[in-house]
């Protein structure tokens, strides 16, 4: 339940964000976001569906080198 | 100069380590179900110098989720009108009944009660507002997966929604074993998206009251190191702090959001660990302003206190040792009889358990 996936927003409407990653697309929620001003093409680390932190676009290439290895 | 940790590789902290001169065998521990699947399938155990131990501990919320809670759950699906959802991993969990007897949710399932497998809270959103009857939101987890629960409550769910918490702060384990005057680690690897909601801050004690090396690591085998290396030379050179090697994602204060309404809908309160027993200050409650969706205010109580082995680890298990961290996996007497394919105890059920961790990775 831990792992965090490192997303790229597609698209926001309100508190939901249309996120891809790995050419994978979800709704994500933006709620516990709302200290954190958030555009498209940001980057966030989701976890059960709802973003909890932004990230860099270094941050989520190198997250997922390691995805594609380890997983 | 201190390191940079984002910029070294893993063969850079790894010379690192080498070149420390360590007096006597460390103990460093972890606490996350992710670190030690990082750990454990980059083969990190079999690099580092013999003289170091990684020791896995409380780092799964599904293995020391109450016994009694799965069994409220399993009973709540059984006898009422409802339809329950949890996060899959729950779903195998085996609670101490006789072998007759429905043991597990996914049992109960197979019986005909509705239970759905979730991966999201909003999922357990969008199947409340599809149907009339109450659904109930069977919540284990650490504070990763209990802020963004919370955090749905907030934003307001249907009526018919009701939570059965069964969250668990992760810092509370690791005070009760270095108050116990036996932790059983030298060195402290915090958890890192732990740290990321909740902020890095809430390790400080290790270092400050217990004078025991601590440091935030992601899950890069790169970061993993370097949080090795850092607890490492804290202790060589006699000097405890907080380290933070996971600095891109972990930030001070954690989510503001996210802890703001933590704070709005729930109290911390004392807490039972299965096969561990109450550790003070370690579970979410709801507050009684969310007793409209608190199922353990609206629906009848199942919970038995006559029921034989309540609260405990299966007959035989070890896996209360393994979430303190006193024993390895493959030290269970029931490792190899316990499986993925058939587990006995919680630690082979979910992925974040160290059992299954190491057979997965071919540890015998």
């Amino acid at each position: 339940m831990c792992l965090g996936i490192p997303m790229q927003i597609k698209q926001i409407d309100g508190y939901n964000a249309n996120c891809e990653a790995k050419g994978v697309e979800r709704q994500v929620s933006l709620f516990m976001m709302q200290h954190e001003p958030l555009k498209m093409g940001d980057y966030v680390l989701v976890h059960v569906g709802y973003a909890i932190q932004k990230i860099t676009s270094q941050e989520y290439h190198s997250t997922w080198e390691i995805y594609d290895e380890i997983l | 100069m201190k390191p940079n940790f984002t910029s070294h590789d893993a063969k850079f902290w790894l010379q690192q380590i080498q070149t420390l001169k360590l007096t006597k065998p460390v103990k460093i521990m972890n606490v996350c179900g992710g670190h030690e699947r990082s750990i454990s399938q980059a083969g990190l155990r079999s690099i580092l110098p013999e003289a170091i131990s990684l020791i896995p501990g409380p780092g799964c919320p599904v293995c020391v989720c109450p016994e009694e809670d799965i069994y409220e759950a399993i009973q709540l699906a059984l006898n009422e009108t409802i339809t329950l959802v949890a996060f899959g991993d729950m779903l195998r969990v085996p609670v101490n009944l006789p072998k007759n007897e429905i043991r597990s949710l996914e049992q109960a399932r197979s019986a005909g009660a509705d239970i759905r497998p979730i991966a999201s809270p909003m999922e357990a959103v969008e199947i409340a507002e599809q149907i009339d009857k109450p659904v109930v939101f069977f919540a284990a987890g650490f504070e990763t997966t209990i802020l963004p629960v919370i955090s749905m409550l907030v934003q307001g769910v249907p009526d018919n929604l009701l939570v059965l918490m069964s969250g668990r702060l992760t810092w509370p384990a690791v005070a009760m074993l270095l108050d116990s005057g036996e932790p059983g680690f030298d060195t402290l690897i915090a958890p890192g998206h732990v740290s990321t909601v909740m902020g890095p801050e809430e390790w400080e004690f290790v270092p400050a009251k217990h004078h025991i090396p601590a440091a935030v690591a992601g899950f890069s085998p790169e970061s993993l190191l370097a949080a090795f290396y850092s607890t490492l030379r804290q202790l060589q050179d006699n000097k405890c702090f907080l380290d933070n090697c996971y600095p891109e994602v972990v930030t001070h204060g954690g989510n503001a959001t996210g802890k703001q309404h933590l704070a709005q809908v729930t109290d911390i309160v004392d807490a039972n660990w299965r096969g561990v027993g109450i550790i003070p200050k370690s579970g979410f409650a709801l507050k009684k302003t969310y007793a409209n969706h608190d199922a353990r205010v609206c629906l009848p109580s199942y919970a038995d206190p006559e029921r034989k082995r309540l609260g405990k680890m299966p007959a035989g298990c070890g896996c209360a040792k393994v979430v303190l961290g006193k024993i390895y996996p493959n030290e269970c007497k029931l490792y190899g009889k316990c499986t993925p394919r058939e587990p006995i105890g919680p630690c082979m059920v979910s992925d974040e358990g160290a059992c299954r961790i190491w057979w997965s990775n071919g540890q015998r």
